[in-house]
């Protein structure tokens, strides 16, 4: 859903000026935005103007720095009241960013929102034909000349509005689903909190001490874990998974599987889903660095145990009956991978993402390791240290301080893991082997008893899910957002959010917020009676529908187009019946009706003829039509 | 929009700063029928963002994505936004914030101001605009800038002639040249402080020499000469209008430095310089341009590839530290390296035409001095709460973006969304208590 949804609702006590004489010509307005010289340094938006100013019932086009400016928005509402005009074209950037936008200009201005078209000449004119001016503003002025041709052929329309159910799931009981459902019943919204394994606060029950604060992380999971548990708003369901998830916004059907013997699946209705479903750390392939080859190998999760069940009176840091004296930590396992350089993982897809949050968690256990046991020698194999959050850099003075020795390589030639030869077992039976970029390249081997491998973050394993939901996921496996300023915790499917590193890695704080950022779009949606849609949704003529069914079998969005029973003349007949709130309007059920007896509302078969008799038009004040073969 | 406002509205939140923040938390709590009053000490909302030319890492135009924002916060029916104004003061008293606003004198009734602009253009007195970094001129009585809200004239006092002619010249007789300042204080149960950052002075590091070269100029100038809408529409240096051939950018050029009394990280210049350096290579495809650094911080979502991408395209990376930046002829500067990549040369001296200094992100500014709101060491806002990152010292008061340390126009959004779930859960828990409190005393 959107932020400025309300927006979008014609403003009261204004006349709605849409209403005129069936035969009065229409007033159309034209507003063609430069986006700063992103559409006006290629494209002639000046000429555009003059052009389309000559196209049928267009009274007035002019052209704005920013349409989607304060300013640039208020003369598209001063233009309605003053010059009355009842449809509004904008051609600026992708729908994607500003439709929204500009609807709401035009409901300010009176005009129901729908009598409004928006033209990209951005993203598909100036930028897709940046060589090529005068093709870009030849194809710009044939895109509004669709748009103002369809124009001829709208009505207004009224979002559909829909029962929105005030409760929320929230997949996952780490610290970003705890974090989501304690806000939110906290706010006097009922939360359904599912979690996986017997307990919650996922992966930070194994994390010991965490950065930068130093405390310990079973207290942050403990305090968020009294807060779900002590909510009368939140039930939580533990061992559980969600199984299945139908219907839609305000209305979402779950079935949720407990483990335990005897209890049968759990159907339940929610408005809106976060998903909270977390990451799983790396886990190094068989020899990568040595890893499942050497015992003194070990990832970075494996180290933390090791360090926590070390007591704490402890004067020596023994592993695998060995005493350790050296140990490397390698940056980046996992992590910012090179095509070409490291080898993919079993799922063929190279993380090239930075993990964030390991740089801190190396230079955080190797100060550790030097308060607790300072004979250990430490020895740190980074690329960049990224040391970015708030109190992060102190871990790294306070390293460099502590005497860890730092080394430094080159993506491109990661260390190497390696066996001392016999001879030298003494100084340890692992060295890590570089060429050091911080002495000028120098070719350098470290021995060592232990080489800790920096484990980097990888998505979790929901692929169910992603499947049953419809979700995006980026190139880097995660949960993909819609945009990551826009809206940066919605997905494409409206009433899914999501909170934490279901979506990318982040460290806890950053963790925390996002669950926040998410909670508070449920929250807003949950502040309205209803869920308000998009009217674009498909809808049957019973006049025409002769009950083939061909509809239902091309329908992808399972449950938006059914055959029901009715009485038609005495006789009981199947009809095709569309439910609006499942239903994408993507037309597919357009396509292979025989009858023409379903269109999609806003993009009707005569409205879509229009646009291509606008496309394909001579150009107005133009002798000659350019070739329509240059404006590909 | 409202421009002025009475001492008896009482806000449920109150706002501290119109930038990305702010607004987007004003945005979050408005949606949830909260009404929030936004104060802003600049003449437009907007923030630093809207003074960018495009944003990592979709290179998005800035003002595409903070624009709507604005206008939604200034079209939403439950914000209110004051600009030209601060907070002096507040203390909390039985859970109620009273806040001591100053209203600066604008010299213009925004009532009857109608934003058409004829005074600036009558106006002859020029000086340089702050919102051009200086590249340009504005006059002393202006809207502040193209796509500013409100969209009203400002009149800059410093500045003016008081030679009358804005007066003569404005249709609704808005300018009111004997406005005094007004202070206003607003009673309210909570407050969001989102007063963002400041950069550190360009002058800083002294080895650096900003103060002898117009040429060496703080990323902020780079970001308006890289806007498609900047004061020149294209990147000329300073000096001299000249086209740049050899651009250099240095890292950590105000962060990461006891020395200068910011010793962490600023957090997003390692990413705005990779940007500016691929925006500038679309601009000038003839131009070598550089990039000095000692990490690169590529850490959020689609950074690092966003970092390779500048790689591949042929951006020089050179890992070191610049020493010392000295104006030689022509306007050009030489700069002294010692860098870690070269075994055979490992003191360099390089000659570029202009230089962009990564200067470190600052607090904008310190509450703890007339407010309860504690500040860290590092100057920043407090978060002293493990679970709730938005939370300060103060009940009731919280806190998202950098006001609460250097931060991304990413994270401060995700930050800003997190302090209005906050806050809509202080003000509901708040006032269900004092629900049951009244049940059980009435």
């Amino acid at each position: 859903m959107s932020e400025h949804n309300q927006q979008v609702q014609p403003q009261k006590n204004k006349p709605m000026q849409n209403e005129r004489a069936a035969d009065a010509p229409l007033r159309i307005g034209v507003y063609i935005c430069r986006c700063g010289g992103n559409i006006s340094d290629v494209v002639d938006v000046d000429r555009v103007a003059e052009t389309v100013k000559l196209l049928p019932d267009v009274v007035t086009a002019k052209v704005h720095t920013f349409a989607c400016s304060d300013p640039g928005q208020q003369t598209i509402t001063n233009d309605i009241l003053e010059q009355n005009l009842d449809r509004v074209v904008v051609a600026s950037c992708t729908p994607f960013l500003h439709e929204q936008t500009f609807r709401g200009a035009v409901s300010r201005g009176g005009l129901n929102p729908y009598l409004y078209e928006h033209v990209n000449i951005r993203e598909q004119a100036s930028w897709a034909h940046k060589h090529d001016p005068e093709g870009a503003t030849i194809k710009a002025i044939r895109m509004i000349a669709a748009a103002v041709g369809k124009l001829h052929h709208v009505e207004p329309l009224e979002q559909i509005k829909l029962p929105n159910h005030r409760r929320a799931l929230v997949v996952g009981g780490g610290i970003a689903g705890m974090k989501a459902a304690s806000e939110l019943a906290g706010r006097g919204i009922k939360v359904l909190l599912v979690e996986s394994s017997q307990r919650l606060g996922g992966q930070l029950n194994d994390r010991g001490r965490v950065y930068p604060t130093e405390r310990d992380a079973k207290e942050l999971v403990e305090e968020l874990a009294r807060r779900v548990r002590t909510h009368s708003n939140i039930e939580i369901l533990m061992q559980s998974n969600v199984t299945a998830v139908s219907g839609f916004i305000g209305n979402f059907k779950v079935a949720i599987r407990t483990e335990a013997a005897g209890i049968p699946v759990t159907e339940t209705t929610v408005g809106a889903i976060i998903m909270a479903t977390g990451f799983r750390p790396y886990v190094p392939q068989d020899g990568e660095f040595l890893y499942r080859t050497e015992p003194g190998v070990v990832t970075m999760p494996e180290f933390l145990q090791l360090l926590r069940s070390t007591p704490d009176a402890a004067r020596k840091l023994t592993w695998n009956g060995r005493v350790i004296r050296n140990i490397a930590f390698l940056h980046c396992v996992g992590s910012r991978q090179l095509d070409g350089v490291h080898e993919p993982p079993p799922n063929g897809r190279l993380n090239t993402y930075c993990s964030r949050t390991c740089c801190t968690t190396i230079l955080q256990q190797a100060l550790e390791v030097r308060h607790r046991f300072p004979s250990v020698g430490v020895f740190d194999f980074y690329r960049d240290i990224r040391t970015y959050g708030r109190g992060e850099e102190n871990y790294y003075s306070a390293a460099s301080r502590a005497g860890v020795t730092f080394f430094r390589y080159n993506g491109e030639e990661p260390p190497r893991v390696e066996l001392t030869p016999r001879a030298r077992a003494k100084e340890g039976v692992l060295s890590v082997t570089l060429n050091d970029t911080l002495t000028w390249g120098t070719e350098l081997s470290v021995p060592v008893d232990m080489v800790v491998l920096g484990t980097g973050m990888m998505p979790g394993e929901i692929a169910d899910l992603i499947e049953q939901m419809k979700l995006a996921t980026g190139e880097d496996g995660f949960l993909q957002e819609v945009h990551p300023k826009l809206r940066p915790v919605e997905v494409s499917v409206n009433g899914i959010l999501l909170a934490g590193t279901a979506q990318g890695p982040m460290n806890i704080q950053e963790t925390l917020a996002a669950a926040g950022a998410a909670a508070v779009k449920a929250a807003a949606m949950f502040a309205r009676e209803d869920v308000e849609l998009n009217p674009y949704v498909a809808e049957v003529d019973l006049s025409r529908c002769c009950g083939e069914a061909l509809c239902v079998t091309q329908c992808d969005y399972e449950g938006a187009l059914q055959m029901v029973s009715m009485e038609v003349e005495g006789a009981t007949v199947e009809r095709a019946q569309v439910n609006a709130g499942l239903c994408v309007g993507c037309g597919a059920c357009v396509a292979v009706c025989p009858n023409r007896a379903i269109d999609v509302n806003g993009w009707r078969l005569d409205q879509f003829e229009a646009m291509v008799d606008g496309i394909a038009a001579a150009i107005p004040g133009q002798e000659c039509t350019p070739e329509l073969v240059n404006i590909h | 929009m409202n421009t002025q406002i009475n001492s008896d509205y009482v806000p449920d939140v109150l706002v501290i700063g119109g930038g990305i923040a702010g607004l987007q938390s004003a945005l979050d709590l408005a949606d949830q029928d909260l009404r929030v009053l936004v104060v802003e000490r600049n003449s437009s909302i907007g923030g630093r963002m809207i003074g960018l030319s495009k944003v990592f890492p979709t290179l998005d135009c800035a003002s595409c994505i903070t624009t709507p924002k604005m206008s939604a916060a200034a079209h939403h029916p439950n914000i209110q936004i004051l600009t030209n104004t601060e907070v002096q003061a507040m203390e909390t008293r039985n859970g109620i914030h009273s806040v001591r606003l100053l209203q600066k004198p604008t010299y213009v009734n925004f009532d009857k101001c109608i934003g058409c602009r004829l005074c600036e253009y009558a106006c002859d007195t020029e000086y340089p605009d702050p919102f051009e970094e200086g590249l340009g001129s504005v006059r002393a009585i202006a809207v502040p800038f193209t796509n500013a809200i409100p969209q009203k004239a400002v009149l800059d006092a410093e500045h003016c002639a008081t030679c009358g002619v804005c007066a003569r010249v404005c249709p609704t007789d808005a300018i009111e040249f004997d406005q005094q300042p007004r202070t206003l204080t607003i009673h309210t149960d909570s407050v969001i402080v989102a007063s963002g950052f400041n950069l550190n002075a360009v002058t800083v590091k002294p080895q650096y020499n900003a103060a002898r070269s117009s040429n060496i100029i703080p990323p902020t100038m780079m970001e308006r000469l890289l806007a498609p809408h900047g004061p020149y529409g294209r990147v000329l240096r300073p000096s001299d209008g000249k086209i740049p051939s050899s651009v250099a950018f240095v890292q950590c050029a105000g962060s990461r430095d006891e020395s200068i009394g910011v010793p962490y990280c600023s957090r997003v210049c390692c990413m705005y310089a990779i940007k500016q350096a691929m925006l500038l290579s679309g601009a000038l495809p003839l131009a070598d341009i550089t990039i000095y650094y000692m990490d690169i911080r590529a850490f959020g979502k689609g950074y690092e590839q966003f970092f390779q991408n500048a790689r591949a395209m042929g951006i020089n990376f050179v890992r070191g530290k610049v020493a010392r930046v000295d104006p030689i002829e022509d306007g050009d500067l030489r700069l002294h390296v010692e860098t870690t990549d070269d075994a055979e040369n490992p003191l360099q001296e390089h000659r570029h035409d202009l230089v962009v200094l990564a200067q470190g992100m600052i607090p904008a500014w310190n509450p703890a001095a007339t407010t309860p709101v504690a500040c860290a060491s590092d100057g920043f806002v407090a978060t002293p709460s493990l679970t709730d990152p938005t939370a300060t010292s103060a009940p009731g008061i919280f806190v998202a973006g950098a006001a609460a340390g250097p931060k991304d126009i990413v994270d401060t959004i995700a930050e800003a969304g997190a302090a209005a779930m906050q806050v809509s859960r202080y003000l509901h828990e708040k006032r269900a208590a004092v629900l049951v409190g009244q049940a059980v005393h009435g």
